[in-house]
């Protein structure tokens, strides 16, 4: 049964905002409480799953492997976030890996829950998936910059200066 | 207004696997460990102009292959010769600092875009046996010993964050290592030390008999105890940057190309401090083989003949002669005593400098009678200095097995 501290947090997260209480009552049962501690690893980029998490309290680190032992971070989130959504659509391998830096506490929801939200509330299912696109344009921007940050990261790092050598090609 | 430098941000994880750290990399700390490397000699070459009014000296660079011709300054040139691709700009930079006492920190990039405008720099492995095995990639065998090399050159285990630690060792006594007290101390060790080791030579087939008895135990315990000692070499190093309050910016092990362990504590922020700081610095790690070595040798000639006595004794024989390896700058390795001399004689790049003069010009100038200036004399010197050395560094080593095993 979900108290009115739960019901408020899944107001939090953005998938949730325009769904009706009775409607968020009725998924509360679905997730499943997932605790991290500092450092553990939930999953790795490329392990197979079908499941997206909801951040109730911590702060995920969410990377992709470069070398060795080095990863870029993506992102870092915390309560109200989520990730692991694409697995829900696609089956395909994790894209990336996920690690918490606190202790945290997630929450899962499957594909199966997610058919459920269709069949229980339709309305409440077109809400979340509005939600979701909107989402997926967000991230797509981001990762937009993301390439253009780490491409001026790169030119910066190596000196080199395009503009002159364009110049100087000419 | 330029925008602020871009930042990255890292994770890496912990050899288990599991803990990890992130960090967040600005652009302009990877460019300080940029290595540019200049194109092959055979491509390029470099003469100087006749003095101008100015009479400032000026050299003017060919590229071979491109016909292409730029300009350097005096200043420039010896960057350019640092471009060998295993120097980074950040050395480049210190090294500059040495020479010319001050840095703009635009002569670098400003050269480096000129360079590559050019085509003077590339991007070729620089150590020649990755440079081989690049070229035969399709062979099964050189594929897998450049994915063994890189294995290896991974192996590399270093700390950031390792000056706090090295604040605290100091706060907690290790002060007192730049105290009177361990001067006194070292005076009392070397002269007890002294007086042992010329007891132990009296004895020394006693001693060498003790090592034959168990000679794989004996090579064995001798090298692992005394590459342990290293370590301390290297803590010292850093101690001392800490009591002229300067940052132990990395300390760490790694495979020193690719396959001697060694440990290494990056001391470049010395070169900020005065004179007295960097010589103390380099010292300072030298005279623990000294203070090791000594020590070995009286506790030894107390003992009474059996292996621990001969592997005391041995053990403090490696020691002095790391101390003299480490302190005697002329051997054509860059150790500590290479860096007191180059600092005092203000020639960051002498061996370097001194062995392409040797190699290239030194014979034209001799069969043409040219005179050499005294820089050129110093390059000569340092040569010569050190192939005697060296010869009669391997002399000695030989005198000394052979008088162990006749004995």
């Amino acid at each position: 049964m979900a108290t009115a501290a739960d019901i408020a947090f899944l107001r939090t997260v953005l998938l949730f905002k325009e769904i009706s209480e009775p409607d968020l009552h009725a998924l509360w049962p679905w997730l499943r409480e997932k605790r991290l501690r500092a450092g553990e690893v939930l999953f790795r980029d490329g392990d197979v799953g079908s499941e997206m998490f909801l951040v109730r309290s911590g702060t995920i680190v969410i990377s992709k492997p470069v070398t060795g032992r080095v990863e870029q971070v993506l992102k870092r989130i915390g309560p109200g976030d989520f990730f692991g959504e694409m697995s829900l659509f696609d089956n395909l391998p994790r894209s990336a890996t996920i690690q918490a830096e606190t202790a945290s506490l997630l929450l899962s929801l499957n594909g199966e829950d997610v058919d459920r939200l269709m069949q229980a509330s339709p309305r409440a299912a077109s809400h979340f998936f509005h939600r979701l696109v909107q989402e997926f344009i967000r991230r797509l921007r981001d990762t937009t910059d993301l390439v253009a940050e780490v491409t001026r990261w790169g030119l910066e790092s190596t000196g080199l200066d395009v503009e002159q050598s364009s110049a100087g090609e000419r | 207004m330029s925008p602020p430098r871009s930042k990255i941000e890292l994770l890496v994880r912990g050899q288990d696997g599991d803990g990890f750290e992130t960090r967040r990399v600005e652009s302009s700390a990877a460019y300080l460990q940029l290595r540019p490397q200049r194109i092959p000699p055979e491509q390029c070459e470099i003469a100087q102009l006749p003095s101008g009014v100015r009479r400032v000296p000026t050299w003017v660079l060919k590229n071979r292959t491109t016909e292409r011709y730029i300009m350097l300054t005096e200043p420039e040139k010896f960057l350019w010769e640092q471009m060998d691709g295993k120097t980074s700009l950040q050395e480049m930079g210190t090294a500059y600092v040495l020479r010319y006492g001050a840095f703009d920190f635009d002569v670098i990039p400003a050269l480096i875009a000129k360079l590559r405008r050019a085509g003077f720099l590339t991007m070729r492995p620089s150590s020649r046996l990755r440079e081989a095995l690049a070229k035969h990639r399709r062979n099964p065998a050189a594929r897998a010993a450049e994915s063994t090399l890189r294995a290896i050159e991974r192996l590399t285990v270093a700390s950031r964050k390792a000056h706090g630690k090295f604040e605290l060792v100091y706060r907690s006594g290790g002060f007192l290592l730049f105290s009177p007290i361990a001067v006194l101390a070292l005076a009392v060790v070397t002269v007890l030390g002294a007086r042992g080791a010329v007891e132990l030579w009296n004895d020394s087939g006693t001693i060498s008999a003790s090592l034959a008895q168990h000679p794989v135990v004996a090579i064995l315990l001798v090298k692992v105890f005394f590459w342990l000692t290293v370590i301390s070499h290297q803590i010292i190093h850093a101690l001392a940057l800490v009591h002229y309050r300067r940052r132990v910016r990395e300390f760490g092990f790694t495979m020193l190309h690719g396959f001697i362990p060694t440990f290494y504590a990056d001391v470049t922020d010395i070169f900020m401090g005065t004179r007295r700081a960097r010589i103390v610095s380099s010292v300072s790690g030298p005279l623990v083989h000294l203070f090791l070595g000594m020590l070995y040798f009286w506790i030894a000639s107390l003992l009474a003949p059996g292996l621990l006595k001969a592997f005391l004794a041995a053990t403090a024989i490696l020691q002095i002669q790391s101390l003299f390896v480490s302190l005697y700058p002329f051997c054509f390795l860059e150790m500590d005593g290479y860096h007191v001399l180059v600092d005092l004689l203000g020639m960051p790049t002498l061996n370097h400098d001194a062995v392409a003069f040797v190699r290239h010009e030194l014979w034209d100038r001799i069969r043409t009678g040219t005179m050499l200036n005294r820089q050129e004399l110093i390059y000569v010197a340092y040569v010569v200095l050190s192939a005697v050395s060296i010869a009669a560094f391997v002399y000695l080593n030989v005198v000394l097995i052979t008088h162990a095993g006749g004995s």
